[in-house]
């Protein structure tokens, strides 16, 4: 423009303002969760359990709660399981996190810990507790940083292939027990008219769930869980590349999409087993009650699931699964951090634990004695009891690492479907984004 | 006929079946977007060419109750507030620009209309952070403020260059009759420009409608989600329920391309005039 | 075939002078000498500075939330910031480092020139030679209908218009493989968005689909501006409809054009809406484009600093196009 002398006025005045504004923030009141919690004012959520059918528990939970604390107002924020990672972010960046606010565990939970924004419960929720107690001591530990307890965990969750069983009879195969049985499956699967294995990979994650499950069967455990820390992780173990080529086998010979997975929803394969198209789908504990809702034509008789059967010889865990409890953190820097604590004890009774646990909405919770074969559907119960009869879960691979490692590993395995990488080049951008992340 | 008149007939007749070809290539996935609001999840995922079976609303009916009607009164409210404050602003300072002499005019006018080259991208973060510091992050008042300040410059180039060339005699006029500014402003200049203020207002609409990015990262909940990032949300939300989808997109389109239609006329004659004088 | 109609008298202005839309930057520089207002004695001083009171919302408006974060991101791109501890620390140019040796940065600049490039042959090009068809049509009826047909999509938000491809590209419930395979070119059917050759290019053509017809519309309303008299005095002459369109209609076209192209490249630059729709950035990050890597490196990677510093090169960028637009048509003026 024509005035430099103004315009260089208004740019200085405005990166001192800039500037003042970078100056380290004032301090926060440290939350006190152990205080008698005075019932009223606002109390805020972010859930995971944003849609059909999963809204109407914390929505049944909150009108509830108000009407037993009438001067209690709760305010829900429910994303999706895709969406609730933006909103997530966006919500620390701006510091504007609810009062409580969903978690994975692994290095997603990890950052808010060392945040200071993940409110240390360990004085309502550790072991020998009485709200302690009542979780499974290993879903409490998933939530455990340097022998504290941050986490509440509200439900279990861990990955397996859904199956037709008339699909199966149709085509004459057995439950695989081995990787290459798996595979060997497939043909007579499509001969029999099925869609062996239904996959969409367009949101980048369904792929890394195959990855860190063949991750877990090929890589020695304690390789693995070095290589999830930046500082001492090397992935060079030739665990990996085999993983990847069994990978690359399992997406050419046993499913359709084939190369073009990318573009295919995650639901629109959901909705391939559920309608009988095709024969199978790897999916979580969680997704299997909406698999088999009515009208669909896979019934709750009909639907089978058994864990990734690992290869012949495998080098790593074959009985690991992999999945993770889920769970939600109280804002440390909350005014309401007591009433949030009494909330998420009333949303973790017994009665409500088994509710959750029961369809439609069928996410296992960890509280002990939710999820019987009463109160859960048949697959929901068996996945649970396999869950917890593991010998270790494995947390998903884009969780547990750190952002720039779970992204590489995302690319990475779209490439491999679409085939514009190898798996050698794919560990060269993981190692890669590693250094970076150092 | 003579070979240049073969020729042209056989022109023409390129020229038309291109002309409707292309008519065809925008109407057709039109078409098939309403078709399939009408089709079951099964008949979708079956045929994509075939006629709905039938014509119920059953799938409007959920989309509009999965949040539609909410998304829909957001994109109403943002819109209209936004295109008020907007084209308000931008008459004003138009005016000021263009009738008024003012000190460090040109630069001013440099600076409002420098705006246009800033992308909202660029803005994005600092924005975000400032909002919050307000306490205004997530609230309807947020995309209110920034439909209005990223618009003001191009709605100000619009006004300006339609208001540029009204002839002085009707200020002088104005003057000798002893109005005040304020007044020849609204009685006088604002209703002679109502032809690129009518287009101005339209332009608006059309963006504010369908903005994305800034609707994307300042809200949550369903109470203030516009349109387009309501949509999204019913995707994910409502994942294998596709034909609901499609009905809240059929639902998000429509009624910018009624207001289109039925003001066809003003907006190209506003376009016209305001850019041609 | 190009032959120009008479201008009607509701689009002509008598007395006016057929001066075609002034460009963005000639709006900032020229006031014409005939058209300054002149000084009103005695009220001037004070009068002037109440004059600001007209401009002092939109300064104010613009100053903060546009122009501040403007300076704002500059400053947090030469940071380091941790959105979990809320935390920042100054690390100099080292995010522009990061940025010149990133190959999906390059890749997603790429992706914008390629944008900007096509958007530049259909929805420039393309919509000149669409507008100078349909203005050439006799009926006035065909020529309505035409410009507000191809304007449908325009007014699609992009969201909308992304979904709606997105659905049409897929492999199997999609409409274009369908398509493909009932006209025999079944052997054509790809996955359009899922393959890293075919996914920038379909989310572009997407985008031109949904763009050309308010192209179209503007410069059918700048070929209106241009007497009749021209086309027939040429047609006399002897010259036939393809030269009347390349030495009348696009050298006078040439502010609308000017235009266009300064908001097609602009529009290319700043893409986010319709990638985030389709694609989210993949497969493998080959879709990616500065708005949509901004993002990303900002909300999912968490590396606020780095997105600041893609945004500043966004920002340079739409500069010097809006200043070589200036350069450009400071040398040239249309008059008739």
């Amino acid at each position: 423009m024509r005035t430099p002398r103004t315009l260089a006025v208004v740019t200085a005045a405005a990166t001192a303002l800039a500037l003042a504004g970078c100056a380290g923030g004032t301090a926060q009141p440290v939350a006190d969760i152990s205080a008698e919690p005075d019932f009223s004012g606002e109390l805020s959520i972010l859930t995971k359990f944003g849609g059909d059918p999963l809204e109407a528990y914390f929505e049944d939970l909150a009108a509830e709660y108000e009407q037993l604390h009438p001067d209690v107002k709760l305010e829900l924020i429910q994303e999706t399981d895709q969406s609730i990672k933006d909103k997530t972010k966006t919500l620390t960046a701006s510091g504007a996190l609810p009062d409580i606010f969903f978690t994975w565990t692994g290095n997603w939970a990890q950052n808010f810990v060392r945040g200071g924004i993940a409110a240390d419960l360990s004085e309502v929720i550790a072991p020998g507790t009485e709200w302690g107690d009542t979780f499974g001591e290993a879903s409490l530990s998933a939530f455990e940083f340097d022998g504290k307890y941050y986490g509440i965990p509200l439900y279990n969750n861990g990955k397996f292939m859904g199956y037709s069983k008339a699909a199966f009879q149709a085509a004459g195969v057995e439950v695989p027990t081995t990787f290459e049985e798996l595979i060997g499956a497939c043909g007579p699967l499509r001969d029999a008219g099925y869609e062996p294995i239904a996959f969409g990979n367009k949101d980048g994650w369904p792929a890394l769930h195959y990855l860190q499950q063949l991750f877990a069967h090929n890589v020695p455990s304690d390789v693995l869980q070095a290589d999830f820390d930046p500082e001492t992780a090397k992935w060079d173990d030739p665990g990996y590349a085999a993983a990847l080529e069994q990978f690359g086998e399992l997406v050419g010979t046993c499913t359709d999409s084939g190369k073009g997975t990318n573009g295919v929803l995650y639901t629109t394969a959901q909705e391939a087993l559920g309608s009988g198209r095709a024969a199978m789908y790897y999916q979580e504990v969680l997704e299997f009650d909406s698999i088999t809702v009515e009208g669909a034509k896979v019934t709750t008789e009909d639907f089978g699931i058994f864990p990734l059967p690992a290869a012949e010889g495998a080098a790593g865990d074959p009985a690991a699964i992999e999945g993770s409890p889920e769970g939600y953190f109280i804002n440390a820097k909350s005014p309401q951090a007591a009433l949030a604590v009494d909330f998420m004890r009333f949303a973790t009774s017994t009665e409500h634990a088994q509710t959750l646990s029961s369809p439609p909405y069928g996410q296992p919770s960890t509280v002990v004695g939710a999820v019987t074969e009463e109160t859960s559907s048949k697959a929901v119960f068996e996945g649970i009891t396999k869950v917890n009869e593991a010998s270790q879960l494995v947390v998903w691979l884009d969780t547990v690492t750190v952002p720039e490692v779970a992204d590489a590993w995302l690319a990475g395995g779209e490439a491999l479907i679409s085939g514009s990488a190898t798996p050698e080049e794919v560990l060269e951008s993981v190692r890669a984004a590693n250094d970076d992340a150092k | 006929m003579n070979r240049i008149g073969f020729v042209g007939a056989i022109a023409r007749v390129f020229v038309w079946s291109f002309l409707l070809g292309l008519v065809l290539v925008v109407l057709y996935p039109l078409l098939w977007m309403v078709l399939n609001g009408f089709k079951t999840n099964a008949e979708l995922f079956g045929n994509p060419f075939a006629l709905p079976l039938q014509f119920g609303w059953q799938n409007y009916v959920d989309a509009w109750n999965r949040g539609v009607s909410d998304y829909l009164t957001a994109s109403v409210l943002v819109t209209i507030t936004s295109t008020i404050t907007t084209v308000f602003i931008s008459a004003w300072a138009a005016y000021g620009l263009t009738r008024v002499r003012m000190p460090f005019g040109r630069t001013i006018s440099g600076i409002i209309l420098g705006g246009l080259m800033l992308a909202p991208a660029v803005a994005l973060v600092p924005l975000v952070r400032m909002f919050q510091a307000m306490g205004l992050y997530n609230t309807f008042w947020a995309l209110l403020i920034l439909y209005t300040a990223f618009r003001i410059p191009f709605t100000t180039f619009l006004i300006r260059s339609y208001m540029i060339d009204l002839p002085r005699e009707v200020d002088e006029a104005a003057e000798v009759d002893g109005a005040s500014r304020w007044t020849a402003f609204w009685l006088i200049i604002l209703p002679m420009c109502r032809p690129i203020i009518i287009s101005t207002i339209l332009l608006h609409v059309l963006f504010a409608w369908n903005e994305y990015l800034f609707a994307m990262v300042f809200t949550s909940g369903t109470t203030i989600q516009t349109l387009p990032v309501g949509l999204t949300s019913l995707m994910s939300k409502h994942g294998t329920d596709y034909p609901v989808v499609f009905a809240g997109m059929v639902v998000a389109a429509l009624p910018v391309i009624v207001l289109f239609f039925v003001s066809q006329r003003h907006f190209v004659k506003g376009l016209a005039e305001g850019m041609g004088k | 075939m190009f032959a120009q109609r008479t201008t009607t008298p509701s689009e002509a202005r008598s007395g006016a002078s057929y001066r075609l839309p002034p460009t963005v930057t000639e709006a900032v520089v020229t006031v014409p000498r005939s058209r300054r207002p002149r000084p009103r004695g005695n009220r001037s001083r004070l009068s002037r500075i109440a004059g600001l009171a007209w401009v002092l919302p939109a300064l104010v408006v613009l100053g903060v939330f546009v122009y501040l974060p403007l300076v704002q991101n500059f400053v947090f791109s030469t940071q380091e910031s941790d959105i979990y501890t809320g935390t920042q620390q100054f690390v100099g140019l080292a995010n522009y480092e990061k940025l010149l040796g990133d190959p999906i940065f390059w890749s997603a600049f790429g992706n914008n020139v390629l944008y900007a490039v096509l958007s530049i042959v259909f929805q420039v090009g393309g919509a000149l030679i669409l507008a100078a068809m349909i203005e050439s049509l006799r009926s006035s009826r065909w020529r309505k209908a035409l410009r507000a047909i191809y304007f449908i999509p325009s007014a699609i938000s992009l969201t909308v218009a992304g979904l709606l491809f997105y659905f049409i590209y897929e492999p199997n419930l999609g409409l274009l493989n369908h398509l493909l395979s009932t006209v025999g070119l079944g052997g054509l059917a790809q996955p359009w968005l899922g393959q890293e050759s075919t996914a920038m290019v379909s989310i572009i053509a997407m985008s031109q689909w949904q763009g050309f017809g308010y192209c179209t519309l503007l410069f059918a309303v700048a070929i209106q501006r241009i007497p009749s008299e021209l086309y027939e005095a040429a047609s006399l002459d002897g010259i036939g409809s393809v030269g009347r369109f390349f030495h009348i209609t696009v050298p006078l076209v040439r502010e609308m054009t000017g235009l266009m192209m300064i908001i097609t490249i602009s529009g290319a630059f700043q893409v986010f809406n319709e990638v985030m729709v389709m694609t989210s950035g993949g497969p493998n990050n080959s879709t990616q484009v500065l708005a949509s890597w901004l993002y990303r490196s900002g909300f999912v990677r968490n590396d606020f600093g780095y997105a600041a510093a893609i945004a500043t090169v966004l920002f340079i960028v739409t500069m010097i196009v809006a200043l070589a637009q200036l350069w450009y048509t400071r040398r040239r003026r249309v008059e008739f």
